[in-house]
């Protein structure tokens, strides 16, 4: 845990200056988690303050420390799956548009070496966004969770409050749904879109 | 095998995507904003107590009214019928609604 638990417990006392603390601590990775869950630069720090908010209001119900985090990742995707619920219009329309945006990106390549990696980059996020897109909201943040957060099943049973077994057949059930909409979509990622390091 | 190399592109799409996305930085105002919806929503969540404060006052004011209107009615007709069932068809006039018998007819031409 990247705070101690007598600050949260100032936290749940109406310090506001510990919830400060606590939400400094933790913005970044919610922000850049949000960020992968959403896939929409612009919204990401609307539902983190919504995440934050919502961690304000709770606050009072936490008992134990090990729980937090948990916790904190359960708010972040709810405030994720209500975010995708409300817009899943405008996801699909951007699903739609993505063969245009795959042009441009071809385009894109044609340019520099920085704007050839930023390109791949775009191109990387663009077509896992409209893979993700074709699934359902739960679908989407599951996979998101496990497989690009790189959360373990033990971490994924404490957020989710199911067993491993139930999580390992949606996660499977998700994995096959993405790959009915994979289909001739695209050629494999660019290895230097994947060289970096996981945290 | 052809579905296990589709699922192995899967995943590295999916890995590719960590790092391809862009670390977001919060911006100056994320706290202030953030302190300003809290607030927003207490003030929300006060005027929402208020509120149900005030309904349950009103309905527990409407059930005292109403329970008082009741016992009086109550009351009242428990001191109309004093007597038995009988008794209190008889005051009724009850016999005037039972059907014609051939003595009562006989009655009626005496009169």
């Amino acid at each position: 845990m990247l705070v101690e638990f007598e600050l949260i417990q100032r936290a749940q006392q109406g310090d506001a200056s510990a919830f400060n603390q606590i939400v400094s601590t933790y913005r970044r990775r919610i922000l850049g988690t949000i960020s992968r869950l959403i896939g929409r630069p612009e919204d990401v720090e609307d539902v983190a303050q919504e995440v934050f908010m919502r961690l304000y209001f709770s606050l009072e119900q936490l008992r134990t420390p090990e729980v937090f985090e948990p916790w904190l990742y359960r708010l972040t995707v709810n405030a994720c799956y209500d975010y995708l619920r409300k817009s899943k219009r405008r996801l699909e329309s951007r699903m739609a548009d993505l063969s245009e945006q795959q042009v441009m990106m071809a385009d894109a390549v044609a340019g520099s070496k920085v704007q050839s990696d930023d390109a791949e980059k775009r191109r990387v996020r663009d077509t896992v966004n409209s893979l993700l897109a074709s699934v359902s909201e739960e679908d989407r943040i599951l996979l998101t969770m496990k497989e690009v957060e790189g959360l373990s099943l033990k971490e994924l049973e404490k957020i989710y409050g199911v067993n491993e077994n139930a999580l390992k057949v949606r996660l499977f059930r998700a994995r096959q749904r993405v790959l009915k909409n994979m289909k001739g979509v695209t050629p494999r990622p660019p290895a230097s879109a994947k060289s970096g390091e996981v945290e | 095998m052809e579905n296990e190399d589709r699922n192995a592109e899967l995943s590295e799409w999916l890995l590719a995507y960590r790092t391809a996305c862009p670390e977001p930085e919060a911006s100056v105002n994320f706290m202030p904003e953030m302190w300003a919806k809290i607030e927003a929503r207490q003030v929300s969540t006060n005027l929402f107590g208020r509120m149900a404060k005030a309904l349950v006052t009103a309905a527990l004011a409407a059930t005292v009214i109403l329970g008082m209107m009741v016992s009086r009615a109550s009351h009242q007709t428990e001191s109309t019928f004093n007597g038995t069932y009988l008794e209190a068809l008889s005051a009724d006039h009850a016999s005037t609604l039972e059907p014609l018998s051939l003595d009562r007819i006989s009655e009626l031409e005496q009169q």
